[in-house]
């Protein structure tokens, strides 16, 4: 049997009073994309920080491929794109992913940063500075940027806020290719057509812990719109 | 094995080079704490060269906190922070990025400075002023390796400023009140056998300041 990809085991997280997830238990399997949906505050972000080693879990433990998120090996191995670019303004497209290819050691940094902008569709400005992009080509300079050094696993949170509609068609369209490639995927989103069109598992987060965890494949839109929403019915937002 | 120090520091220094945002303006803030000092006092010469060392440092350390906060504000701009918390690559590597892009930032910063100081102050240019390029080296060094770590401290708060003035102040006032003195000697022409033995302090603090540093860093970018 293959190692999970991801496996969170009792994580919670608390910072002082202010609980943000309880006793969360989630396996994911290498290949596999899983969309978490919950509202704003349900703990989501949180829970994707603490995978991608970036916070520590209060209690519980996290492996990623069978190690620690905070080895170097999984770091590697890892991409998140989020509402934050991760980018800098002052220095073009090509210097941006220039920066990160030397950071992953890419050994083929050129090639890979015309695919990947070629993928996003900006090789026309790739020689201008960041500052000029709108949001939407700034965004899609992000999915480069995550896409660069070719992760095993990427963590989206909630990647589709603010984009346009070409924008988001077209991140719907690489991330239906990573699928394809074999990458395990984990999205956080509102979303629920989105999440039903992309991913074969589905988790639902709602006061601060999984309440629903199902296949996305034995779900039809209205189970999965009225399941959504009875779990995150009666929560409050404390 | 330092490649992603190299690589910060490659792209700190293309921003800085670009913008000219840091030196510009901390050139132009000691520019005119040169100018207050210097037409505001009707000293003699002598008392001039016996202030003009804590002027040096007085421009150096204000204009280098514009330098330290300017450095991490850009971190943590669209989230740059958080990325350099998810790259495969030791805390120290970041640190040792960080750190030498604000410190070579401050040494061209204070390169073209120098110049003004000895024009405003009438300082008479010697064989024996070469004494003043480890003095600065090491000051500078004691102070940018400090401050770099406690500049990331302080960027995930409000009060950015404040509270890294409150946390650098106290740690570096040694180093700066040495490379005071040590300036004092070499401008004054009066380079005593007390000169080495504290510049070797200076330079003691600036290693134990960068070890520590370095060896922490990773606790900083955590959440």
């Amino acid at each position: 049997m293959s190692v999970p990809a991801l496996q969170v085991d009792n994580v919670s997280k608390d910072f002082g009073r202010i609980i943000a997830l309880r006793s969360v238990n989630l396996s994911v399997n290498p290949g596999e994309f899983v969309s978490i949906l919950g509202r704003n505050g349900a703990g989501k972000t949180t829970l994707l920080n603490i995978i991608s080693g970036v916070s520590r879990p209060s209690e519980g433990s996290v492996l990623l491929f069978g190690t620690d998120p905070s080895d170097h090996d999984n770091k590697a191995k890892l991409a998140v794109i989020s509402h934050e670019m991760f980018l800098y303004g002052n220095l073009t497209a090509v210097e941006n992913l220039e920066y990160y290819a030397k950071i992953y050691e890419l050994a083929d940094a050129t090639q890979r940063i015309q695919e990947v902008l070629n993928d996003v569709e900006l090789t026309h400005r790739r020689f201008d500075l960041v500052s000029t992009y709108s949001r939407g080509m700034t965004q899609r300079l992000t999915i480069a940027r995550a896409l660069l050094h070719q992760p095993a696993l990427l963590l989206l949170d909630e990647p589709f806020t603010g984009l346009d509609q070409h924008a988001i068609g077209m991140l719907i369209s690489l991330l239906k290719s990573q699928k394809e490639l074999g990458r395990t995927i984990i999205l956080t989103t509102h979303d629920l057509h989105t999440a039903q069109e992309l991913s074969d598992r589905y988790v639902v987060i709602a006061k601060h812990r999984i309440v629903k965890d199902g296949v996305m494949a034995e779900t039809s839109p209205d189970v999965l719109r009225s399941e959504f929403f009875s779990a995150i019915g009666g929560e409050d937002d404390s | 094995m330092m490649r992603a120090a190299l690589a910060i520091l490659k792209k700190d220094l293309r921003m800085e080079f670009r913008s000219k945002e840091s030196i510009l303006a901390m050139w132009i803030f000691s520019l005119l704490i040169f100018v207050i000092f210097n037409f505001t006092f009707e000293v003699s010469r002598l008392v001039m060269l016996e202030i003009a060392p804590g002027l040096l440092w007085v421009a150096f350390v204000f204009s280098g906190m514009f330098g330290l906060n300017q450095s991490f504000a850009l971190e943590k701009e669209n989230g740059n922070l958080r990325a350099m918390a998810l790259m495969p690559v030791d805390g120290g590597q970041i640190y040792v990025g960080k750190f030498l892009s604000v410190t070579l930032i401050m040494l061209m910063f204070e390169a073209l400075i120098f110049p003004i100081f000895i024009i405003f102050y009438d300082l008479q240019l010697s064989l024996e002023m070469l004494k003043l390029i480890p003095v600065i080296l090491a000051g500078t060094i004691g102070f940018t390796s400090l401050g770099t770590i406690l500049s990331a401290v302080a960027v995930h708060t409000r009060n950015q400023q404040i509270l890294l003035s409150m946390l650098l102040w106290p740690l570096v006032s040694p180093i700066i009140i040495w490379s005071v003195t040590l300036t004092g000697m070499v401008v004054s022409g009066e380079v005593t056998p007390a000169f080495y033995p504290l510049l070797l302090r200076v330079g003691a603090f600036d290693v134990i300041f960068f070890t520590l540093s370095y060896m922490l860093f990773d606790f900083i970018l955590e959440d």
